[in-house]
């Protein structure tokens, strides 16, 4: 293990990114690093809200046509390696917003998010358990930490 | 404060500092432009759509349940509030008879998620205050009722409790569950008159909060603002009085004086008690009895209006039934109402107390980006 992924396994941050979802997948994401049930930071997994901090980007939300462009920069903006977890049944597919109407394309929702930056791990949920999340982090680790 | 210093004139103002769409003291998606003169905020303005999925469109010519089931989407904070609006409405609309032990039950998931919806405004607003341990304590007792809110409805965040005539049969209250939320009841009444006491008698805290944020009520009264919002600045006013789920039970309307973020953090710690209060009365005299009336035919109806008092305020839900199906649909949620208070709280405060003052209003950006416009062809 070089010095960077030992340093690195010792300091996880998230940073999250709610791009028009219901607030429910986002309440239980903080929920999950903030609440002394969880609490992922004992596993020194902490959330950040800056990119260049950031080494794990956590999704929600369908990516609204407004949010594509922000979230885009956001993901250029976190230094490699790094990970990305769309998280909730939203941030993988649309959720209920994109194309309930059959074949008509949605004018509102741009996403779902792999189609718009690479996603290396998915969490389902209608909204996203804590214990899922956990999981998911875990994951996409192997990504972070294997990486030169 | 008195009313001149809030007074603004733009042409003076050159500074302006622009938060957004997406920021770190954000955590939704919004955009704030705040226009500055010596760091103190002169005129503030919040830009919202960034959100906006079209979810009245897409209620739209769905079939009335898979509507009802559908309005839970617009907030994962008060997701029960709008799926027994809607409810209501369809009930009011084909003329529905609800049972009571139905009725009991739909008023105890409201304040159970009463009770986590505002936690999370104290957990929140002690993480803007910059105090975590704070934040972290909320948050410790808001998963008391997230359990119980898992156990009663199978999720943690989207529970569809409602369906139209009564409540689902997954969602019936036997000896066990009751027991379990009496038992839930007694540990978050304990832990939050302790927490709240410790916040209150913190000196650092208290002169953080006491006058920043300061909405008189004339003002308030102005901007519409409602629920909690209004009841800080002293206007005793609260729907659930009028509401007919309501009439058995005994509890009081919490004001507060001042308007500043202190009023507004205190009417939340002090109605946390009170939905307590609702929640025992309703376990004590929960009546017996089918939890769902089957007996109903669908009919078209005119459109039918309904308001309920949500954590935030106000929730106006309104569509008309053409076969079975939802036509002209209108929700308005009541953070939109207060978008005029937050804006106007900021005014006349140092920019670092900005995100407070619009903190202290209880923002959900999420529920209010639907509004659609309608273009004739
Ligand atoms: S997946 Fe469900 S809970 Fe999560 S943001 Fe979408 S609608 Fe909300």
């Amino acid at each position: 293990m070089s010095l960077k992924s030992y340093s690195r396994a010792r300091a996880i941050h998230v940073m999250l990114v709610y791009t028009g979802g219901c607030n429910g997948c986002d309440i239980e994401i903080v929920n999950c690093i903030f609440s002394p049930k969880y609490d992922a930071e004992q596993y020194k997994v902490f959330l950040t809200w800056n990119p260049r901090e950031a080494d794990v980007l956590v999704v929600t939300g369908p990516v609204t046509k407004h949010n594509e462009k922000p979230l885009i920069e956001i993901y250029n903006a976190i230094p490699e390696p790094k990970a990305v977890i769309a998280a909730g049944a939203c941030a993988l597919m649309g959720g209920v917003y994109k194309n309930i109407h059959g074949d008509i394309p949605s004018e509102e929702i741009a996403g779902p998010v792999d189609k718009i930056i690479p996603v290396d791990a998915k969490v389902p949920g209608c909204a996203v358990r804590p214990e899922d999340i956990l999981s998911g982090v875990v994951a996409a680790l192997p990504l972070l930490l294997n990486a030169k | 404060m008195n009313e001149d210093n809030k007074m603004t004139d733009k042409k003076v103002i050159e500074t302006e500092i622009t938060m957004g769409t997406v920021h770190s003291a954000a955590i939704e998606p919004y955009r704030v432009r705040l226009f500055v003169e010596d760091e103190i905020v002169r005129d503030a303005e919040i830009t919202v759509g960034i959100n906006h999925r079209g979810i009245e469109r897409i209620m739209e010519g769905l079939p009335v349940e898979k509507a009802n089931s559908l309005t839970e989407k617009i907030c994962g904070i008060c997701s029960n509030s709008h799926i027994w609006n809607s409810v209501l409405v369809a009930e009011k609309a084909i003329g529905i008879d609800v049972p009571e032990r139905a009725q009991y039950i739909r008023v105890i998931m409201e304040e159970l998620e009463r009770l986590h919806s505002h936690m999370l405004y104290l957990a929140h607003g002690s993480e803007v205050l910059g105090h975590e341990t704070f934040a972290m304590r909320f948050f410790y007792i808001r998963e008391t009722v997230m359990e119980l809110l898992r156990m009663i409805g199978g999720n943690r965040v989207q529970y569809g409790v409602s369906i139209i005539g009564g409540v689902r049969p997954r969602c019936e209250l036997d000896e066990m569950r009751i027991l379990k939320i009496r038992e839930g009841m007694d540990i978050i009444e304990e832990k939050i008159l302790e927490f709240a006491d410790r916040f209150v008698s913190d000196p650092m805290i208290m002169a953080r909060i006491t006058g920043v944020g300061v909405l008189t009520q004339k003002q308030a009264i102005k901007l519409a603002a409602t629920g909690p919002t209004l009841r800080s600045t002293g206007v005793e006013t609260d729907l659930r009085r009028e509401m007919e789920s309501y009439d058995p039970f005994e509890f009081d309307v919490i004001t507060q004086d001042d308007g500043d973020v202190k009023s507004n953090l205190l009417v939340r710690v002090l109605e946390i008690p009170e939905a307590i209060k609702i929640i025992r009365q309703a376990l004590d005299n929960l009546p017996g009895g089918k939890i769902t009336n089957r007996s109903w035919e669908m009919q078209d109806a005119p459109i039918t209006k309904s308001y309920i008092e949500v954590p935030r305020g106000k929730l106006y839900h309104s569509y008309s039934l053409e076969d079975g199906r939802v036509r002209n649909c209108i929700i308005r949620t009541p953070s939109i109402t207060n978008i005029g208070a937050m804006q106007y709280a900021a005014v006349g405060h140092h920019i670092t107390d900005a995100q407070l003052a619009i903190v202290q209003c209880d923002p959900c950006f999420t529920c209010t980006d639907r509004a659609i416009q309608i273009i004739k062809i």
